[in-house]
């Protein structure tokens, strides 16, 4: 029952977000059988929903990547430059024309700018020896402010009309997803959510520390490499579609770690789950408590994922186990 | 668009006019009096007027710059700020007259009444406003079209629609089509979801042209979700009209409306 419950708790969110919205769906079963049947239920509703479960996994498991690569539990995509990265690179590509948003061309130029972005901070955290967590931390939020504020500039600045605002690409909204915007983030969330998979196992041993993985036979900087582009490709994939939502990458880890322990099979599945479950309970309250208005993706999230962050800390302040 | 003129010769009882009220300018232009404005705001853009000088900074009316122009007359209404700076031009002894604002059809002849009584104009005003009341007496749609005015910027990620008093409105109404904003919703705009949207499913979306191309033109504004759910988007039913003229409701709307009209036949699906 533990274990299927994230699983129970997402299907009825998804099937209750895909009920509820400013129109009233006349026969919903009916209609969600039918596919097509419904304009509204199909072309508007479906695309959003499945696109907050999409994204919201991608989060959860590029949060997890973060914190298992750098063994550090504030570790997360907004924190590490890759968000702020992956919206440069998708804001830079769409407005020098070279692909459109919500493209697989644009999820490319943001998983590039994600992967620039975070190796940079590696670098940078680096350069003065070995790599302490609160170094890394600082120099992240500063390569994050810096991507941020070239995000807002190159918005400000480019005519093209797709390249969206900073509004946008800070607090993320699902508002304009269309069917065909699913493609790109799909792929690039089950390559990712595969590499760390894959990797799951040397992540374990990694959060014992460096030397007793070295000496338990992994090969640190390789793992490392494939959670860096595992991390790029998940987080890429979603801001570059729907902006930088905040806290998934924090919360859902955090939130399986403390359910489900520390072995990383385990987490990369529920870091999943849970992250599109915050999403989609956030993306119906965003879109439904202001009708006919919406609220910003990124303040529904915070509002939902903080206080159980909080509650996890306060009730049992050893969530992260290795520390 | 063309405006309307009068060919009666002119002659006013200010000789120096700045003009810092929006459409006051169009306005004098159609009473033959643009030879006595000597200074403008940024809001009267019409090409005719780029010889005159400029005296606002943005939005804001630089006293100083008034001043130096020596005009005997201020054209200001209720949006003309800041104050300080009126009060200042005002105690330099100049005469400031406030014109009322226009936000629908019925306010264009009590504002060129108002422009003409500064200016001492009283006489052709009564033959202008003649002129757009009878131009103004459209001829009625072959349909009734049920239309959602939609204020674009970018995309954003909701839509803001002109409701009840957005001008637009009054525009519709007078054309006999039946604007689905101003009929549900009680704001001037409001923000809009794209469900929302496509329950109302207007048949014929009008916006602004700036507005339009900022969201990437017809083909922009069909991609969005919502907007291809509706009549309006299958039928590919968008008019676009010019920025400045759509909510200006001067001596230009009448020739708006009627090309407003013509736009609706032709999209009619």
């Amino acid at each position: 029952m533990k274990k299927s419950l994230p699983f129970i708790l997402l299907s009825c969110a998804f099937f209750i977000s895909l009920s509820i919205g400013a129109t009233q769906i006349a026969d919903f079963w009916t209609a969600l059988i039918n596919p097509g049947s419904n304009e509204i239920l199909w072309q508007i509703r479906v695309p959003r929903v499945t696109a907050a479960v999409i994204v919201g996994a991608a989060l959860g498991v590029a949060g997890l990547l973060a914190q298992g690569a750098c063994n550090n539990a504030v570790a997360e995509p907004a924190i590490l430059g890759t968000s702020a990265g992956a919206a440069l690179g998708a804001v830079l590509g769409i407005s020098v024309g070279l692909v459109e948003v919500g493209t697989v061309g644009a999820i490319f130029c943001g998983t590039l700018g994600a992967l620039l972005a975070t190796s940079l901070t590696f670098k940078l955290a680096a350069l003065r020896g070995a790599l302490s967590s609160f170094t890394l931390i600082i120099v992240g939020v500063a390569v994050s402010a810096i991507f941020t504020s070239f995000v807002g500039i190159a918005s400000a600045m480019a005519s093209r009309a797709d390249v969206r605002s900073i509004s946008f690409w800070s607090f993320g909204s699902l508002a304009l997803i269309t069917s065909e915007n699913l493609i790109g983030v799909s792929i690039t969330t089950i390559i990712g959510v595969a590499i760390a998979w894959r990797i799951a196992p040397f992540l374990d041993r990694l959060s014992l520390g460096d030397a007793t993985a070295f000496h338990l036979g992994t090969d640190v900087s390789r793992i490392r490499l494939l959670a860096l582009i595992g991390l790029s490709m998940v987080a890429g994939g979603a801001v570059s579609t729907v902006g930088s939502i905040a806290f998934i990458g924090l919360a859902a880890p955090h939130i399986a770690r403390f359910i489900y322990g520390p072995s990383h099979r385990q987490l990369v599945v529920h870091s999943a789950v849970i992250g599109a479950l915050i999403v989609v309970v956030a993306d119906t309250v965003s879109r439904t408590i202001a009708q006919p208005n919406e609220l910003p993706l990124g303040l529904a999230t915070a509002l939902l994922g903080a206080p159980v962050l909080i509650a996890l800390v306060a009730v049992k302040n050893n969530v992260w186990r290795t520390q | 668009m063309r405006s309307i003129s009068l060919s009666t010769p002119a002659s006013f009882t200010a000789s120096r006019v700045v003009v810092l009220a929006n459409g006051v300018a169009e306005i004098m232009q159609s009473l033959n009096a643009q030879s006595i404005i000597v200074g403008r705001d940024i809001s009267s853009s019409e090409d005719s007027l780029s010889q005159i000088p400029i005296v606002t900074s943005g939005h804001q009316v630089l006293a100083e710059k008034v001043i130096a122009l020596k005009p005997d007359l201020v054209i200001i209404d209720a949006s003309t700020g800041p104050q300080s700076a009126i009060d200042l031009i005002r105690s330099s002894g100049v005469r400031v007259v406030k014109t009322p604002e226009s936000w629908r059809l019925g306010d264009i002849s009590v504002k060129v009444r108002a422009v003409a009584a500064a200016i001492g104009a009283q006489l052709q005003a009564e033959q202008l406003v003649q002129q757009i009341d009878q131009s103004l007496a459209t001829s009625q749609l072959s349909w009734t079209p049920r239309v959602a005015f939609l204020y674009l910027r970018g995309t954003s990620s909701v839509y803001l629609i002109g409701g009840s008093g957005s001008g637009a409105d009054s525009l519709l109404e007078a054309l006999g089509a039946i604007d689905v904003g101003a009929k549900e919703l009680d704001r001037p705009f409001n923000t809009l979801t794209a469900e929302s949207l496509a329950q109302l499913n207007p048949d014929v979306i009008m916006v602004m042209s700036k507005g339009l191309e900022s969201v990437g033109g017809v083909k922009g504004l069909l991609k969005l979700p919502g907007v291809a759910q509706t009549k309006a988007g299958k039928n590919s039913a968008i008019i676009d009209v010019d920025d400045s003229l759509l909510l200006s409701f001067g001596t230009r709307t009448s020739s708006l409306l009627q090309a407003l009209a013509k736009a609706l036949e032709q999209v009619r699906g």
